[in-house]
């Protein structure tokens, strides 16, 4: 179960940067279900590691399947950083 | 003449040909600020490598697309250094894909990223260059030659050496010195979003008259020396490095000389 507060601000960035309304955040979901492009990812993952000061490495992204992986990973990226 | 004690921005400074320009520039005595785009790793790297030349690296990190991300860049400079004396606007990106494919934020992003960045960088730059500085654009040859998928990248340097001779006459009562270098392909990591490409000519060093490819360093040398005083009147200048790539057509072979020798 992905924390609140990693889901909420996640999903307040890809709103934003995918400019949808609504977006069915659910685990199971993933970017292409909300249209997002290549460039679009490029500024979410900026976005992400922006907010939260870690980096996000694209290799280990391509083992990421779907949003509720995605949140795991941005979690794990912020337990090591302490 | 030495550039000791100046101190440089490189945008796009932590990899590929903006790191080798910073390298540069801090064998030469400048304190060197990089600016990268992602990479925290790659550019702590890339700052321990300028502190081992014996001169001050600072990381900043700013997708230059993003003005609000600029000015944020620029307080940090001026807050950490007081001053720039050299601004190397280096930092590109791009889609590769024909014109037809293009869309309109993929057109904006590489316009943004590759030639507004310099005008918005150059803005702040010149504020903090109170008795004159350097500017220097990096371009490539896709701004004056047509290469598949290049189309917006092609444009946005296009723009990026017209924007270069605007702000050297725009810049010379202050004393700043603006010019641009322009490469053929340089064996970088960008290259190979490229290379991929089946409909690509052949590698450039089988048709370039100076029989190799241009490394990064060529690049750098020629930064270096638009940085330094012994430059100062050449304003507004795009000078090529392409080991002569861009004047003779590869129909006539690789050996342009040779027929005279």
């Amino acid at each position: 179960m992905a924390d609140a507060s990693v889901e909420e601000t996640v999903k307040q960035i890809v709103t934003r940067i995918v400019r949808k309304p609504e977006l069915n955040f659910s685990p199971e979901a993933t970017f292409k279900d909300f249209d997002a492009d290549s460039l679009d990812i490029v500024q979410i993952l900026v976005a992400v590691e922006d907010h939260y000061d870690i980096e996000i490495d694209d290799d280990e992204l391509q083992d990421v399947q779907n949003i509720g992986g995605f949140l795991a990973y941005i979690e794990n990226k912020i337990a090591e950083k302490g | 003449m030495s550039l000791e004690g100046k101190v440089a921005l490189v945008t796009g400074g932590s990899r590929g040909i903006g790191r080798v320009i910073a390298l540069k520039l801090a064998e030469e005595g400048v304190d060197v600020i990089i600016n990268y785009f992602r990479k925290k790793s790659t550019a702590r790297v890339t700052c321990e490598e300028i502190q081992s030349k014996g001169v001050r690296a600072h990381a900043i990190k700013a997708n230059v697309g993003e003005p609000d991300k600029i000015d944020a860049m620029f307080d940090e400079i001026e807050s950490e250094f007081g001053r720039l004396d050299i601004l190397i606007n280096n930092a590109a990106s791009g889609v590769p894909r024909p014109a037809l494919k293009l869309d309109d934020k993929s057109w904006d992003w590489t316009m943004d990223i590759n030639t507004r960045a310099f005008l918005l960088c150059a803005q702040r730059a010149a504020k903090l260059m109170p008795n004159g500085g350097k500017m220097v654009s990096v371009s490539s040859l896709g701004s004056r030659m047509v290469m598949p998928v290049y189309t917006s990248v092609g444009v946005s340097k296009a723009a990026l050496e017209a924007l270069t001779r605007y702000l050297a006459i725009e810049l010379a009562p202050l004393n700043i010195c603006v010019n641009g270098v322009c490469s053929s392909a340089v064996e970088t990591d960008a290259l190979k979003l490229y290379v991929n490409d089946p409909n690509l000519p052949p590698p450039a060093w089988q048709t370039t008259p100076a029989g190799r490819m241009v490394q990064p360093e060529d690049i750098a040398n020629v930064v270096a020396f638009l940085c330094r005083e012994e430059s100062a009147m050449i304003r507004g200048q795009i000078i090529v490095i392409d080991g002569g790539f861009s004047l003779f057509p590869a129909i006539f072979g690789t050996e342009g000389g040779s027929s005279g020798a």
